[in-house]
């Protein structure tokens, strides 16, 4: 019986199909099973390794264990116990909230490329709230809003030129109308919005997504009407 | 498609557009004769079961037909306490009681949930055998006939009022393997065959959307199992499943390690692996003793009913996204069906038409539809990517949260809270989302 290597990865059967309905492997050596992906619950696949393919496999199974050696745990000397060590941060006699949100965008960055256990001894516990709202703010937003209401301001300015230009229509009267107030609405829900080229695609979706699960729901109901229709 | 010619007091019929859960009134029912509505209930799963003995006790000539007496269903065996109260299942039946949630992002930010669970409130863990084997008997007892047979197709009714013709192979007390193949004559079926329906397959169902779930048995050594006693985890993070969850479920006296996924099927091992990466402190030293798949279905089946046939179950497709909890829901079902035909047969003396199973579909449709909206409103925001899965576990610390998701977990009901609670938890997750996402733009700036 194979017990769990330190590589789970590489752990490996040979398979034997018991019963009708479900897949049982029984362990002989370590040797790596080439899976298929099991369609229904009823049939089963089965793939026997033969003998001639074990000793390559076995080098294989060498070079592949240290190849996952290499990449270490993640490792930072401000992160103490399971959270970022505040006192570690400290810069002027204040927190350098900043460098808790690189240092902590950094170790999510390992962790999703160097996926690792969860350790028992010492669990994560870090929660991106006690970053006071004023640093998110300041990092994420104002930039952001910068740009926004720079395009919002140079869309406006362009606009009202126009519309004065075609209609006589000066900026003051041009707020009180309601043509230009629609106008006004759209350009800055537009700016909102559409701040990349990708997210007119993204909008379309999230719109269709949203009534996706209702229509699927539904869809019993739909053939009240038309009897001859199978989706 | 049952068309109306109805005499009696008929209910208004809508058009079926957008939104519409037409009521049409039967056309008076054919009175039977000499005999009680005999009805079939293809699969003995909880579905199966809840559907056959609803029936039998009220009144209905029932068959229920199962392929595999002895199954162990490959499946996570969790269940609600309201579904303990209302189909009155006996506490031995629960292996484990779990008390304890541990949800893990996937940066191994570990959040337990179920502080705000009372001393008697808990996750039943059962074993499906155990489960479904109790309903069948329950069903046998209130005068089901339970068979044991592999349904294979039906004939529809040669006229309006005819009978389906049901074949089968019989296996009881039929020596050799393919057993014996069997017809026989019922006024209705009820597929509850599970997700690979052939009854859903021969009423021409259609088809859905399934997630594989992939699920490894292992034996862990004693002191580790105590850590797992009451204990179960979620794991989430594109590395574990990039739609689903991965998960570690206690059983009897194993664990149960497994993860699912809709889109990237043909990388589930990898996702395996990296399940068992998550949880190798763990379960280390632990031997796998059963590797186990099975679909589940993402959403209902386009049609569910079709002149005197219906699904119930999984077979339906009643398997709520975020969760993927489905044995509550698929007894549940097979209950209200099997009531909806007793009412329409007037306890089987009457025979039933379509509009009853439609009676069925509404009402379920009615009682449940907010729960599996949530929980696709849930999936859809929370499972999208890792930053939403961060905000997600970190949105599980807060103990409204834990309050709110057990009270719609375990009762399935969702009690209204005070609504500054509910806005403080909405500023609160938008919090979160932001947050993960301005994290997740710097780590884009970021090269290890």
């Amino acid at each position: 019986m194979a017990t769990f290597a330190q590589i789970p990865s590489s752990l490996s059967f040979s398979t034997k199909p018991l019963t009708k309905s479900s897949l049982f492997l029984i362990p002989k050596r370590p040797t790596l099973l080439s899976f298929h992906p099991i369609k229904s619950g009823i049939t089963t696949s089965t793939s026997t390794v033969s003998p001639s393919l074990d000793q390559k496999l076995e080098v294989n199974v060498a070079t592949h264990e240290a190849k996952l050696e290499v990449p270490k745990r993640f490792n930072d000397p401000r992160w103490v116990k399971g959270t970022w060590d505040l006192d570690q941060f400290v810069k002027n006699g204040r927190t350098d909230w900043d460098a808790v949100i690189d240092a902590e965008a950094r170790r999510r960055k390992w962790l999703e490329e160097y996926p690792e256990a969860t350790d028992t001894d010492q669990m994560v516990f870090f929660d991106t709230s006690i970053i006071p709202w004023w640093a998110w703010i300041k990092r994420f937003h104002l930039p952001e809003a910068e740009r926004l209401n720079g395009r919002a301001a140079m869309i406006g300015f362009f606009m009202t030129y126009f519309v004065d230009s075609l209609t006589g229509v000066g900026i003051v009267d041009q707020t009180s109308n309601f043509f230009c107030k629609t106008l006004l609405f759209i350009s800055v829900f537009g700016v909102l919005f559409v701040r990349n080229n990708e997210d007119i695609e993204n909008l379309k979706k999230i719109i269709q997504e949203t009534t996706y699960y209702d229509k699927q729901w539904q869809a019993t109901w739909q053939d009240d009407s038309s009897p001859d229709s199978k989706k | 498609m049952a068309s109306l010619t109805s005499t009696t007091a008929a209910a208004v019929a809508r058009p079926a557009r957008r939104r519409s859960l037409t009521v049409r009134a039967s056309a008076t029912s054919v009175k039977l004769s000499g005999r009680p509505l005999k009805v079939a209930v293809v699969g003995g799963g909880p579905a199966g079961g809840a559907a056959a003995e609803t029936l039998a006790k009220g009144g209905v000539e029932t068959i229920l037909i199962e392929r595999k007496l002895d199954n162990c269903k490959p499946c996570g065996g969790a269940i609600p306490l309201c579904m303990i109260d209302e189909f009155s299942l006996p506490l031995d039946l629960i292996d484990r009681r779990v008390t304890k949630m541990k949800m893990i992002s996937p940066s191994n930010v570990a959040v337990d949930i179920g502080r705000t669970l009372g001393p008697d409130e808990y996750i039943g863990m059962v074993r499906r055998e155990v489960l479904d084997d109790y309903l069948r008997s329950r069903a046998k007892a209130a005068g089901a006939e339970v068979v044991n047979g592999l349904f294979l197709k039906f004939d529809a009714p040669q006229e309006r009022n005819g009978p389906y013709r049901i074949h089968y192979n019989h296996y009881d007390g039929v020596k050799g393997e393919r057993g014996e193949r069997r017809t026989i004559e019922v006024d209705a079926v009820v597929g509850a065959d599970g997700a690979n329906s052939r009854v859903a397959k021969e009423m021409g169902a259609g088809d859905y959307e399934y997630a594989i779930a992939f699920q490894e048995r292992v034996r862990i050594p004693e002191e580790k199992m105590e850590y797992y006693r009451e204990r179960a985890e979620m794991y989430v993070g594109d590395d574990v499943s990039p739609d689903f969850y991965g998960w570690v479920f206690p059983k009897c006296d194993h664990v149960a390690v497994g993860t699912g996924t809709v889109t990237h099927k043909a990388d589930i091992k990898k996702f395996q692996a990296a399940t068992r990466l998550r949880a190798r402190d763990k379960i280390e030293g632990g031997k796998i003793i059963r590797v186990e798949a099975h679909p589940i279905p993402e959403h209902p089946r386009p049609k569910r009913v079709s002149d005197r046939v219906t699904l119930v179950g999984d077979a339906a497709g009643y398997v709520t996204k975020c969760s993927g909890e489905g044995i509550y829901f698929a007894a549940k079902s097979g209950r209200m069906c099997a009531e909806a035909i007793v009412e329409g047969s007037a306890n089987g003396t009457r025979l039933i038409d379509e509009s009853d199973l439609r009676k069925y579909l509404e009402k379920f449709d009615k009682m449940y539809w907010p729960t599996y909206k949530v929980l696709d409103v849930l999936q859809k925001v929370f499972y999208r990517s890792n930053a939403a899965r961060e905000a997600f576990v970190e949105m599980c610390a807060d103990e409204y949260v834990q309050k709110m998701t057990f009270d719609s977990y375990l009762y399935k009901r969702v009690v209204p809270g005070n609504p500054l609670d509910d806005i403080r938890l909405a500023v609160n997750t938008i919090g979160s989302l932001v947050r993960a996402s301005a994290l997740t733009r710097e780590m884009k700036k970021i090269t290890l």
